[in-house]
């Protein structure tokens, strides 16, 4: 339709361009025609009348003198007009005087007698008659008749005309052509664009604006258009889009609900709760089955506020106060109370939860509530609690008896170290008195005797010391638990160690060890002995040499103290840490065997382990494993 | 003259064993002229303060005092803290005995004012030692005022 209405507009123009040239061809040319044949009449009429008046005024002597042959000749003349056809002189009297007819022109047609001055123009021919008058004597008249070729000027005029006209229609043709080429182009192109995207829904495309008049802006404005709709299209189809998704959003969750809702009817039926629901004023109104199963209450009984006397007597209050505080503020709440069951014949605990429904106006319409049982969880819990509390007390009592024995154990120490060492003191001092008083009266044997009984003592001595030191180390309580600097501190052990030895056959090699939490007395310890250890058992080498590395793995600090001295086997690896277990014998090597037990304990309490890897005459490793952060934190 | 005119140096020491070995140790080092011995706090207090049986004791003071720690009835501390509460007694050397170091802590914690202390060893010999090094560094060294 656009199409076409596009081709009737360039018709029209067209037709407009058309029809405005032809009417101006048709005025111009019939006004040329008209005052062409016009001046051309005028122009033969006056033509002839001069003519008729020279023909007069060379004939007056001939009809004065009434010389009829000149007369014939100087009619005779008029042969040179072709378009002349017939010319005539009549006398004064009227009557033909001399005569000329172009031949093949009928003599007949002359008419016999002049008429009046004037020219008559009768069958395409001009008829002229005139007096001749010479000093006012009328002499006669003359006659001529001449071809007056009016139609055949007219018809040349208008076939030129009409030649005119067509070149003229050629031309504005061609010229509308071009004139509806660039009017109707950018139009056509506009329409083009309009149509494809009705077809295409395409509102990107643009129309190209190639002028800068009002077609141009009339781009301008479909472009803008366009730009329009392609914004309103698109706002369209997001909120189409947006539309859809919460259609789809509200059909699942429309299928959430129906799910949740199945489900949950399923729930109350399989649970073994109960779910009930009151009016607004927490009264029962409609039959409750599951409460009147659970309670043994009839429907009656337990209509209104009757339910309340399922509850254990004391728990009424508690229930009514929590249950109106949260009808104000219109919350749910849960309380716990015990309630009546019919089939145990006793009351149980049972976990009330009560939520109200409010309306559109947040006015509460009832309550709906569930009961679950809880007595089998509270009993259980009592029993826990009970066991819990009986365990309690017996850590508790476990902890006295335990104080108590470490009460005894230090006064045990106290006496060992005060009791058990005067007598040895006595002894050894005693037979040194006997020795130094008396020694010249006993042979050599009685003195090595008396020397053994004195060195025995001293050894017995030495054993009480360290087992004191050993339960002074277990009992220490470890209060001055700091940050250690490891490296520090196994150096400054080496050092002193050293100063007690031939330090030229000693090797102490330490290497940067990892930083460990505890208490510095009791890892001071732990050094003295495991390097003191280190030496003693390599004394027999040439050279001690003890390596000390460390290393953190997953958190824990691990030493390694490893020397080169005679090792051990380590089937008796067990014994290695046990109090006064020793691998060695003492004429070997001098020690009680609480060194390693000290080591042992002070790692162990540490929340640390330790172990040991030797080969007889290869030398020991002590591995021993401190946490970071002691488990005394 | 009366019966204590010599004292040197009170020894205040429960077991009898052990106060023959100092008694011998001090007197083997040939400058300890006189020990006197008691045998618990009780008596060592009334000597120094001349009451009960030492109530007509002539006004002299030891020239040192060696107190064992544990003894019956009156213990070394509250001796020790007796004697240096004493305008007339505080500037008495004293030299406490331990029986092990397990009681260096108590002397410690007690900080009376002791000069000098002595674990005693097991050991005879270096027992003796100790003893008769401590006595003679606080008579022939360290003179008391004159009272």
């Amino acid at each position: 339709m656009k199409r076409f209405a596009i081709h009737k507009v360039r018709n029209k123009l067209l037709a407009g361009v058309l029809l405005t040239s032809l009417a101006a061809l048709v005025i111009t040319g019939i006004s040329l025609l008209v005052y062409d044949l016009r001046s051309y009449n005028a122009l033969r009429v006056s033509d002839w009348m001069t003519q008729a008046e020279i023909i007069g005024r060379a004939n007056v002597a001939a009809l004065q003198f009434e010389d009829r042959q000149f007369a014939e000749k100087n009619l005779e003349l008029l042969k040179f007009r072709p378009d002349m056809e017939m010319a005539a002189l009549y006398s004064a009297k009227g009557a033909l005087f001399a005569s000329y007819v172009r031949d093949g022109i009928s003599r007949d047609r002359l008419p016999a007698l002049p008429e009046t001055d004037g020219i008559r123009i009768v069958d395409n021919t001009l008829n002229l008659y005139k007096r001749i008058v010479d000093n006012g004597e009328i002499l006669g008249a003359i006659y001529l008749r001449v071809h007056y070729g009016f139609y055949e000027r007219l018809w040349s005029y208008l076939a030129i005309v009409l030649a005119v006209s067509a070149f003229a229609l050629a031309v504005s043709l061609l010229l509308s052509s071009w004139l509806q080429r660039t009017l109707t182009r950018p139009i056509m192109d506009v329409s083009a664009i309009a149509k494809r995207v009705v077809d295409s829904r395409d509102f990107s495309l643009r129309a190209t604006k190639t002028t800068e008049d009002e077609i141009g802006s009339l781009v301008d404005t479909f472009n803008n258009m366009l730009a329009e709709i392609e914004r309103q299209t698109r706002a369209l189809e997001e909120s189409n889009q947006a539309l859809a998704s919460q259609i789809a959003n509200r059909a699942e969750a429309e299928l959430a609900l129906r799910e949740s809702e199945r489900r949950n009817r399923t729930l109350i039926n399989a649970s073994s709760s109960i779910v009930w629901t009151t009016d607004k004023s927490q009264r029962f109104d409609e039959a409750q089955p599951a409460w009147q199963a659970y309670t043994g209450q009839g429907e009656d009984e337990s209509r209104g506020t009757g339910w309340r006397r399922a509850f254990e007597a004391e728990d009424r209050e508690k229930l009514s106060s929590q249950w109106n505080a949260a009808q104000q503020e219109k919350i749910a709440f849960e309380c716990e109370l015990k309630l009546w069951h019919a089939a145990s014949n006793a009351y149980r605990f049972v976990s009330l939860r009560a939520a109200p429904v409010l309306d559109e106006h947040d006015e509460i319409v009832e309550w709906i509530g569930t009961i679950s049982d809880l007595n089998e969880r509270r009993l259980a819990e009592a029993e826990i609690k009970r066991l819990n509390a009986d365990l309690e007390e017996r850590v508790l009592k476990r902890t006295e008896e335990l104080e108590a024995t470490n009460r005894e154990l230090e006064s045990f120490s106290y006496s060992v170290s005060h009791d058990l060492r005067a007598p040895l003191r006595a002894i050894d001092g005693y037979s040194r008195m006997v020795e130094e008083d008396y020694g010249d009266r006993f042979d050599e044997d009685g003195r090595r005797m008396l020397k053994v009984v004195r060195e025995e003592a001293v050894r017995m001595g030495r054993l009480i010391d360290d087992l004191l030191s050993f339960s002074k180390m277990s009992r220490k309580t470890m209060d001055t638990v700091q940050n250690i600097d490891m490296t520090a501190l196994a150096k400054d052990v080496a050092a002193s160690l050293l100063r007690e030895q031939d330090a030229a056959r000693v090797r102490f090699d330490i290497w940067p060890l990892p930083a460990v939490h505890g208490d510095i007395a009791l890892l001071r310890q732990v050094w003295i002995n495991l390097l003191s250890n280190a030496l003693k058992y390599s004394g027999t080498k040439p050279k001690s040499e003890v390596l000390v590395t460390g290393e953190e793995v997953n958190g824990d600090a691990v030493f390694r103290v490893q020397d080169n001295g005679v090792g051990f086997d380590m089937k008796y690896a067990a014994k290695l840490f046990g109090v006064f277990q020793r691998l060695h014998k003492a004429e070997e090597f001098e020690g009680t065997g609480v060194g390693l037990a000290i080591v042992h304990r002070v790692i162990v309490r540490h929340g640390g382990s330790i172990r040991a890897d030797a080969r007889p005459g290869e030398g020991a490793t002590f591995h021993f494993t401190l946490p970071k952060r002691s488990i005394h934190d | 003259m009366t019966e204590y005119p010599e004292v040197e140096i009170l020894l205040a020491e429960d077991n009898p064993r052990d106060a023959e070995m100092t008694q011998r140790a001090l007197r083997k080092t040939n400058f300890v002229n006189k020990v006197h011995w008691v045998k618990d706090g009780e008596e060592a207090l009334d000597f120094l303060l001349r009451q009960g049986a030492y109530a007509d004791r002539p006004a002299s003071t030891p020239r040192l005092v060696l107190l064992d720690i544990k003894m019956p009835k009156v213990d070394g501390i509250e001796v020790l803290r007796r004697i240096k509460s004493n305008d007339h007694l505080k500037s008495i050397p004293v030299v406490v005995m331990t029986s092990s170091n397990e009681e260096k802590d108590v002397i410690d914690s007690y900080k009376l004012g002791v000069n000098s202390y002595i674990v005693k060893p097991v050991e005879f010999s270096a027992f003796a030692e100790t003893v008769a090094r401590a006595g003679l560094y606080w008579i022939l060294t360290n003179r008391a005022p004159t009272s």
